[in-house]
């Protein structure tokens, strides 16, 4: 018999147990073999299961198995589900026209108006006009090899999420830099969304959500890359010199004259290193999104990983590395930029 | 006793036996794929112990899906056995094999055959009969919530259903396509659907455990006509027809090597074959009961020991006498 028997025969309650009527557990494969060489026999002290729910289960029936504490965890969401989904619904609707609206809008704008906005964007960002030169090339290549669309979709799609990172994490990382309390509850959330495999939290969001909704990849990317800018904004305002904090309370500075003149501009190096990483996050995020539906380069990975064709998969990956080292390239150029005018 | 221990004493009684069990001696190693879905470790688990047990085979389960099985029998000949094979997934690397000689077909793992198609709740059915041919989802397809679901890119499903879109003009009816990313999103748009009792129309395919769970009615898209669906299997069809899909071949196949040095095994796979309602219910009450694939392939084994008495041949029948019923 089962192992954990004597610990409810010797509590009195094996009526109760019983009571529970058969253990309906389905049979393993181990106790069939064990059927055919004679009921099993003694468990030597070495194979002593560890008292879990289904090894107690076995020697109580009242006792729930660990699969009906998957099943509860089940039935528990898909009984709040309905309620979550009035309050999120709406609140992450933007989010979904957002996404729409820049991949309609990415992808209508013709080629060459489009390389001029580029070329126009990285000169002011850059203000060096070798990197406008290849980033222009870098796009023609991918244009010239067919993948213009695709680079152009996952471009829309980095875009607005990476926009959404800032809009948002920049606020919660001055937050909490300004209170200890707020950070001390906020890494371990950071940790834990860096961490978390994206399918865990994308399966709960397919039934909250329609998968047909822009909105599903958007969230999946966005909690993701968004941690490096909350943790490096937050970083950087701390990181401001006591000395210059002084110099301006002595100058009679507000709170808020204090945030926006001082600390912000000299944290603003930190919180630029933030924001580039945060691009390349999401653009780490490329081919998983595709796994729900997302549209552009991810989209040939996929293909090319489950039809083995080898090319599609590698030039796919070729074009995603190349928009990696123009998005890289031109934050960083900015990034430098920003420090150069600190110098003085 | 440790696993190690009980094994190497395994061993140690089977030297001293050898001689003795010289049936057993000549079956040694064989692997067999796992694929990643459940109706596919089923079957696995299920010939895993057929062979085991009746046969005293080592069998190593080695988990892939469709195309890394084909590639790898393609460039290591390995594994072995690979079962429930979708053969409309496969491409032309199977064909080549095959006409290599370097596998050998063994069964149609299912009978009749995998089942694919277009489908519809069975509660959109109910509402509106229309709905089981194509014709009524064209003509009304706000009653389908104006959205076919497609295949994911990549897959064999995927080809055909673009080349079938082009020729009923789908979009044109005011039908959306939506092109899932993956497996899963495609199956809990079914589940999310049933949840809400809402419009849902588009591909899928059995015996699976969602068509198990959610009763789909199958729209008809007219007569099958093989040549018509074969040249839809292409991706440039220059005049995409319409046809209702055929059964699909779905296959048990084995190295030419393998089926040569164990005989006795390829005749035992070669018989292996589940009728597709068996194998629906099955996956129905492993979804109920929250049962991994082994668990549902001990359920198969207790209560259907009718089936695959059958599948064995005498010798193996007396070894499993204790299991059959």
């Amino acid at each position: 018999m089962a192992t954990y028997d004597f610990v409810f025969d010797g509590l009195g309650l094996r009526a109760w147990c019983d009571a529970g009527g058969g253990g309906g557990a389905p049979m393993s494969m181990a106790e069939l073999l064990a059927q055919k060489s004679g009921g099993g026999g003694q468990i030597s002290a070495w194979d002593t299961p560890f008292p879990s729910l289904d090894a107690l289960n076995k020697a109580c029936a009242q006792i729930p198995q660990s699969r009906d504490l998957t099943k509860g965890v089940e039935q528990g969401f898909l009984s709040i589900k309905d309620a979550l989904r009035v309050v999120l619904d709406p609140l992450t609707q933007p989010l979904s026209w957002l996404l729409e609206g820049s991949l309609s809008a990415f992808t209508a704008t013709p080629w060459w108006l489009m390389f001029l906005i580029v070329a126009v964007v990285v000169f002011l960002t850059t203000k060096s006009l070798r990197l406008v030169g290849f980033v222009i090339v870098s796009l023609a290549i991918l244009a010239f090899i067919d993948h213009y669309e695709y680079a152009m979709q996952t471009l829309a799609i980095i875009f607005v999420s990476a926009f959404l990172c800032v809009l948002f994490g920049v606020p919660i990382g001055i937050l909490m830099s300004r209170n200890d309390r707020l950070q001390k509850t906020m890494i371990p959330i950071l940790d834990m969304l860096q961490t978390l495999p994206p399918f865990v939290y994308l399966i709960p969001l397919i039934f909250l959500f329609s998968v047909t909704e822009p909105k599903l990849y958007g969230i999946a990317i966005i909690l993701y890359a968004i941690v490096p800018v909350i943790r490096l904004t937050d970083l950087g305002i701390r990181l401001v010199d006591k000395e210059v904090i002084e110099a301006a309370e002595s100058f009679g500075m507000t709170d808020r004259q204090k945030l926006f003149g001082v600390q912000i501009p000299l944290a603003l190096p930190n919180i630029m290193a933030g924001v580039n990483q945060t691009i390349m996050m999401s653009l780490a995020m490329v081919v998983i999104a595709s796994l729900v539906s997302a549209p552009g380069l991810g989209v040939l990975v996929l293909r090319g990983i489950r039809n083995l064709e080898l090319g599609v998969g590698l030039v796919a990956g070729f074009g995603i590395v190349l928009l990696a080292i123009i998005l890289d390239r031109v934050t960083k150029a900015g990034l430098e930029r920003v420090n150069a005018a600190q110098k003085h | 006793m440790s696993n190690w221990m009980k094994k190497a004493a395994g061993l140690a009684v089977g030297v001293v036996l050898g001689t003795a069990a010289q049936a057993q001696a000549e079956c040694g190693k064989v692997s067999i794929t796992e694929m990643n879905w459940a109706s596919s470790q089923i079957i696995t688990e299920v010939s895993k112990f057929l062979m085991e047990q009746g046969y005293g085979c080592t069998v190593e389960k080695v988990p892939s899906a469709t195309t890394t099985a084909v590639a790898s029998l393609a460039e290591n000949g390995e594994p072995d056995i690979v079962t429930e094979l979708w053969l409309n997934s496969t491409g032309d690397v199977y064909a080549k094999l095959e006409a290599e000689g370097k596998v050998t077909r063994l069964a149609d793992v299912f009978s009749p055959g995998g089942v694919e198609g277009w489908w519809v709740p069975a509660y959109l059915a109910e509402e509106h009969p229309e709905l089981k041919t194509i014709q009524g989802v064209l003509a009304h397809p706000d009653w389908v919530g104006g959205r076919f679901n497609n295949c994911p890119d990549g897959w064999g499903c995927r080809i055909v259903n673009d080349n079938l879109i082009k020729a009923l003009k789908m979009e044109d009816a005011g039908i959306e396509i939506f092109n899932h990313g993956s497996g899963e999103t495609l199956a809990t748009s079914i589940a999310a659907a049933y949840e809400n009792k809402e419009p849902w129309f588009g591909y899928y395919w059995g015996p699976t455990a969602v068509l198990g769970k959610y009763p789909m009615v199958k729209v008809s898209l007219g007569p099958v006509d093989m040549d018509i669906h074969k040249a839809n299997q292409n991706k440039d069809n220059p005049n995409p027809g319409v046809s209702d899909f055929p059964p699909a071949p779905v296959l048990t196949v084995a190295t030419t090597d393998f089926a040569q040095r164990e005989p006795e095994i390829a005749e035992l796979m070669s018989k292996v074959s589940f009728d597709v309602d068996l194998l629906s219910n099955l996956l129905a009450w492993k979804q109920d009961n929250g049962a991994s694939a082994e668990e549902a392939a001990v359920h198969f084994i207790t209560t259907q020991s009718d089936v695959w008495s059958q599948w064995v041949n005498d010798a193996a029948r007396d070894k499993l006498s204790a299991f059959i019923k």
